[in-house]
């Protein structure tokens, strides 16, 4: 990425979030969420729930607005190829952003999960222990990897939202 | 083969340094040599675009963990190269169990028993993914650290094909496992066309920015014929894992080609082949190149250019640079090595999820003696250790096993252990002599001997 386009992308993205359509927002943040809570997770109204890094995980805050279930993108499950063996993370981990909360390995290649945000880990996908291979069909579906009780909502906002993400993918 | 290779008791590169001579003047201005103490620091320099390093230790543990500090230190867009050559060990995949893919039963011992050659291959855990693989003096290892927008997993398997071409081994080539196979021709005309032999293996490790790719290179290993005794585990029969297993593929030293001809075929010209291979790949300086294929590698020194840094680098290395150190003893632990082991059951008996048939027990054992231990994280989730025909004593017998071993990790329980935790659990019903058979019985196939 260029240097200027590095400067842009946060303002550009920022710009399109606003823009995404209703149906998004109505997806991340169900009908059903208790009334008065909802500024108590973020302080922007535009921000979105499912959040993505560089490095292809994405994050999703749960309706308690404190845990999040993390995974890796149709993106990363793509080009990983077929992942043999998920390794989940222990129960009660404490995990900073950017460190490992499991990995996957696909065709000899071993990738580690990073944690988007700070946080306690609640449970790894149990699913995956038998079926590996599920990541590859439902990536951020129900394979989810990790989830964690987050430190602080507020760490989602530096993260990439998905129009910012797309835009990361297709420079590679 | 013949056994004349030049390097077959030392690495030629070892044992016939060719002294540095700087190819012109105004390549000392940038040609510059540093104190190995600079390493780490030289290594994460941001200019260092193009690195080429040979590692004068042949300790896998140190080796892997100078790979893993450059994985994570090097600059992001930089490539390098790190070539290696391990004393005998059996190195399995990050997600791979031991008891399964190798015969710990003549590897080092690092369990804490008495049974310790210090001259014994030893058994290792690497990082990245993938499966079983033997080194030994004569496997040279090959190591790219490459950005990894632009890293596919062919890329470098191909370099070291024309690397090994360049040296007249022109029958190897790339398959769709990222294996370099060799061609055989048949050697007796009633073999048509023989299966290629393995002669190179592959295994990735992927970082947020970063793809390592390493690969073993059978130059001419003095093993070839006995890689099975290591690799063949004492429990395959009685174990079912998850994780990763090994895909077997029939090998063949490359210096097998030239068994009969009069071609000269030394690691150095291998090793200085990759690394021209690698700069042509990478456009890295003629000058870095020069200086990296002449390295006096006895003396550990290190050379760095305005943006390429080349040399030598051991244990010294290893040992002072608190973050190899640290990748060193994690490499070495006993956590990592066992316990790291994904979820598996041993069983003598098939079960729904391993159905088998089983070998018949020993001869020393009564019929009805039946062992299912199921394993995560390398400790005793569940077991079920009867001796008895009669069905209800087996599971009070099978209870008060369980309860002595629930929790304890399989490979700090030494063979006299077992035997303790038999004996006070399974008596006083049952023979001594039949107890003290069936602990040996467990014991030797969990790798003790």
């Amino acid at each position: 990425m260029s240097p200027i386009a590095r400067s842009l992308r946060p303002f550009a993205s920022r710009l399109l979030a606003q823009k995404l359509p209703l149906s998004s927002v109505c997806r991340a943040a169900p009908a059903s969420f208790p009334r008065g809570s909802v500024r108590s997770f973020s302080q922007s109204p535009f921000s979105q729930l499912k959040k993505y890094t560089e490095s292809h995980e994405w994050i999703e805050l749960a309706a308690d607005g404190k845990t999040a279930k993390i995974g890796i993108t149709e993106y990363a499950a793509k080009s990983l190829g077929d992942v043999v063996f998920v390794e989940l993370p222990e129960v009660d981990l404490e995990v900073s952003a950017g460190d490992p909360v499991g990995a996957v390995e696909s065709v000899k290649s071993a990738s580690d999960v990073l944690s988007p945000v700070s946080g306690t880990v609640k449970q790894g996908n149990a699913v995956l222990d038998d079926n590996a291979k599920f990541i590859n069909q439902s990536p951020e579906g129900d394979a989810w990897i990790a989830e964690i009780e987050v430190n602080d909502v507020a760490e989602l906002d530096g993260l990439l939202d998905e129009t910012a993400y797309k835009a990361t993918i297709d420079e590679e | 083969m013949t056994p004349l290779h030049p390097f077959l008791r030392a690495p030629r590169w070892l044992s016939q340094p060719r002294i540095l001579r700087p190819p012109n003047t105004k390549a000392v201005r940038w040609n510059s040599s540093f104190s190995v103490d600079q390493f780490a620091q030289l290594a994460s320099r941001q200019s260092s675009k193009h690195q080429i390093y040979q590692s004068l230790s042949s300790d896998p543990y140190v080796n892997l963990s100078i790979e893993h500090f450059l994985l994570e230190h090097v600059p992001a867009d930089s490539n390098i190269l790190f070539l290696y050559i391990n004393r005998p060990c059996v190195v399995i995949g990050r997600n791979q169990n031991p008891w399964l893919e190798t015969n710990l039963r003549v590897l080092h011992n690092d369990r804490g028993a008495a049974d310790n050659d210090p001259e014994d291959a030893l058994y290792v855990r690497r990082r990245s993914g993938g499966g079983a693989v033997f080194h030994d003096e004569g496997n040279l290892n090959y190591s790219v650290i490459s950005p990894r927008a632009t890293f596919t997993r062919d890329k470098h398997a191909e370099m070291v094909v024309r690397a090994l071409h360049r040296v007249g081994a022109t029958n190897t080539s790339v398959n769709d496992r990222h294996d370099i196979v060799m061609s055989i021709d048949g050697a007796s005309a009633a073999e048509q066309s023989p299966q290629p032999r393995k002669v190179s293996g592959s295994a990735f490790k992927l970082t947020r920015h970063r793809a390592l790719h390493h690969g073993t290179c059978l130059l001419d290993s003095p093993n070839i014929n006995n890689f099975g005794s290591f690799l063949r585990s004492p429990a395959r029969d009685y174990i079912k894992a998850k994780g990763v297993e090994s895909v077997r593929s029939p090998v063949a030293n490359v210096s097998s080609v030239f068994a009969d001809a009069s071609i000269r075929f030394g690691i150095q010209d291998v090793i200085a082949s990759i690394m021209g291979e690698f700069a042509g790949l990478y456009r890295a300086s003629p000058d870095a190149v020069h200086r990296a294929q002449r390295a006096y590698v006895h003396d550990p020194e290190l050379y760095a250019g305005d943006d390429w840094v080349i040399g030598a680098v051991g244990e010294a290395q290893g040992y002072e640079e608190p973050e190899i150190k640290k990748g060193i003893d994690e490499l070495r632990s006993l956590e990592w090595k066992y316990t790291q082991t994904p979820q598996f059951i041993f069983s003598t008996y098939p079960v729904e999820e391993d159905p088998r048939e089983r070998p018949v027990l020993p001869p020393s054992l009564p019929p009805s003696t039946r062992v299912f231990l199921r394993l995560k994280h390398g400790a005793i989730l569940e077991s079920h250790i009867s001796m008895s025909p009669d069905s209800s004593v087996a599971s009070e017998q099978a209870v008060r096993a369980h309860e002595a071993l629930k929790g304890r990790k399989l490979h700090e329980i030494q063979p006299t252990q077992w035997k303790e935790v038999l004996y006070e659990q399974l008596g006083p019903g049952e023979d001594a002599g039949t107890v003290e058979e069936l602990a040996r019985f467990i014991a030797t196939k969990l790798g003790w001997v």
